[in-house]
């Protein structure tokens, strides 16, 4: 038996082609069926994120099976497949395994180490045994991949660190308070940014979330969405005494809260700790604010800072994941090439037979 | 009597010792996220606000248990000498820092103080904790043999 990898991914693919190679879950019994009949295939997993759409090919005999899956994924998307040559790549063992385990171990991620592959890697896999695409290789072989992905993630740093100013906002959010169940978050303007680290707040159980902006009708629209209860931007002063975290994110020219407001806040509050994060360029808030006692003030560029941080610090993790991912790899592989020897007695062992 | 005394003062000076190390550690903490230089201890130390209670529970109970230290001092002075005052510059620096902690753990209770003053000032009484324990033994002369 072989193991031969066929797919595209981010780097090898734009998302307009990666969207039409997608497979959605309930599509998924049909697929392996025809994976089965049409490609010969004997065992089989797809993996299909937004990043990747990857088929896992298990077959006796690998001539012609490349050639075989491609096609698969082209009439499947319904793409020439001339315009699939270069974004398709494929791979057999053993670096079709390797391509596995470092797939799961999120160093293939466009984030790299994010945890959220594993997660993924685990469904496809429990939809193909489900769908019983799966046999004894490959449960094993997932298996395998997914513990190496928990070795990976406990041995070296390659899950650690902050990559997105969303979750950095959170962190740090939760060095100055603790848990964040049960704060009191204020928006102020909507925008992308703004919105994501909202939403990485609400994961953390943020429930009590105000947002203000200069046109109430788009504020509406976005408490609507975030469960938020939208203000006008003349209250302002009295909210800022009532919230814990502020963000704002307004193009506003000029400070919208300089340090004298908030000093003022700060004394009304009984000096409660304030955090406030400045995602505006210009600033929205008057940089010296941050010198207050109390207050703790982040701009875009302090985040950044932190982000790139975690970046640089799953970077040096690469190669010792690379060590422990290699050294699985070959613990499968020596387990896979006993298990031939076992299932496929040799001719001379056959004839010494009675 | 005097195991009650000894005791008190000495578990008081214990939690004033953890006050103290809560101070720092919210004062490294701060200074951290003041100054987005997030270290190696940076992932390591609990929240400000969590900090911030421990420094805030810790005195009290040390201002609690010094209480307890002081009045049993006075009362073994009744009931040796007879009279509750005898003037020793240890049992003055112990008022002092009764004090001290007294308007400190006061001033945290009314919200008036809050966050890296307190914090600062737990760091700072503890110095005078010290000099109570150990100075007034050692560098003054006072009625208190031990340290």
């Amino acid at each position: 038996m072989h193991i031969i990898l066929v797919g595209v991914n981010h780097r090898s693919a734009p998302i307009e082609l990666r969207e039409r190679l997608a497979f959605r879950r309930e599509q998924l019994p049909e697929a392996f069926d025809r994976l089965r009949e049409e490609v010969g295939l004997s065992e089989a997993a797809i993996l299909s994120t937004c990043n990747r759409v990857e088929i896992y090919a298990g077959v006796p005999e690998a001539d012609g099976t490349v050639a075989r899956l491609r096609r698969f994924l082209s009439e499947r998307g319904g793409i020439e497949p001339a315009g699939l040559a270069e974004r398709v790549y494929h791979y057999t063992e053993p670096q079709s395994v390797r391509h596995l385990f470092s797939v799961v171990s999120g160093l293939d991620s466009m984030v790299l180490g994010e945890g959220e592959i594993v997660h993924q890697v685990k469904h496809a896999y429990e939809w193909a045994k489900h769908c019983g695409a799966t046999g004894k290789v490959f449960n094993v072989l997932f298996q395998r991949a997914l513990n190496a992905a928990k070795a990976v993630r406990a041995q070296t740093g390659i899950g650690c660190g902050r990559t997105s100013i969303g979750t950095v906002a959170v962190a740090l959010s939760e060095k100055i308070f603790g848990r964040l169940a049960g704060r009191t978050v204020l928006l102020i303007g909507i925008g992308k940014i703004g919105e994501l680290t909202l939403k990485r707040l609400a994961d953390r159980g943020v429930r009590d979330i105000r947002l203000m902006n200069r046109s109430p009708e788009r504020a509406a629209e976005a408490a609507a969405r975030y469960r938020a209860t939208p203000l006008p931007l003349e209250r302002l002063q009295e909210e800022l005494l009532e919230a814990d975290i502020v963000i704002t994110s307004t193009g506003a020219p000029g400070h919208l809260l300089c340090r004298a407001d908030i000093e003022q806040a700060m004394r009304k509050r009984h000096q409660r700790p304030l955090c406030l994060v400045d995602l505006g360029v210009p600033r929205n808030i008057e940089p010296s604010a941050g010198r207050l006692d109390n207050v703790y003030r982040f701009d875009v560029d302090d985040l950044q800072g932190v982000v790139e941080h975690g970046h640089r610090a799953r970077q040096e993790a690469v190669d010792q994941s690379r060590l422990i991912i290699d050294h699985r790899v070959e613990r499968f592989l020596s387990w896979w090439r006993e298990d031939l020897e076992r299932c496929e007695p040799s001719p001379s062992a056959l004839a010494a037979a009675p | 009597m005097v195991t009650v005394h000894t005791l008190a003062s000495l578990l008081s000076y214990a939690a004033f010792l953890a006050a103290f190390v809560c101070g720092i550690l919210f004062l490294v903490q701060e200074r951290q996220l003041k100054r987005k230089t997030m270290g190696v201890l940076f992932h390591q130390l609990p929240s400000l606000e969590a900090l911030d209670r421990a420094n805030f529970v810790t005195i009290g109970v040390g201002f609690a248990l010094l209480s307890a230290g002081l009045l049993s001092g006075f009362i073994e002075v009744r009931l040796s000498f007879g009279r509750w005052w005898i003037a020793d510059s240890k049992t003055c620096l112990a008022i002092a820092v009764w004090g001290l902690y007294l308007l400190l753990w006061g001033m945290r209770l009314r919200a008036t103080l809050r966050g890296r003053r307190v914090a600062l000032l737990s760091v700072l009484g503890f110095g005078l904790v010290l000099f109570t324990l150990l100075g007034a033994s050692y560098l003054v002369p006072s009625l208190h043999p031990y340290v």
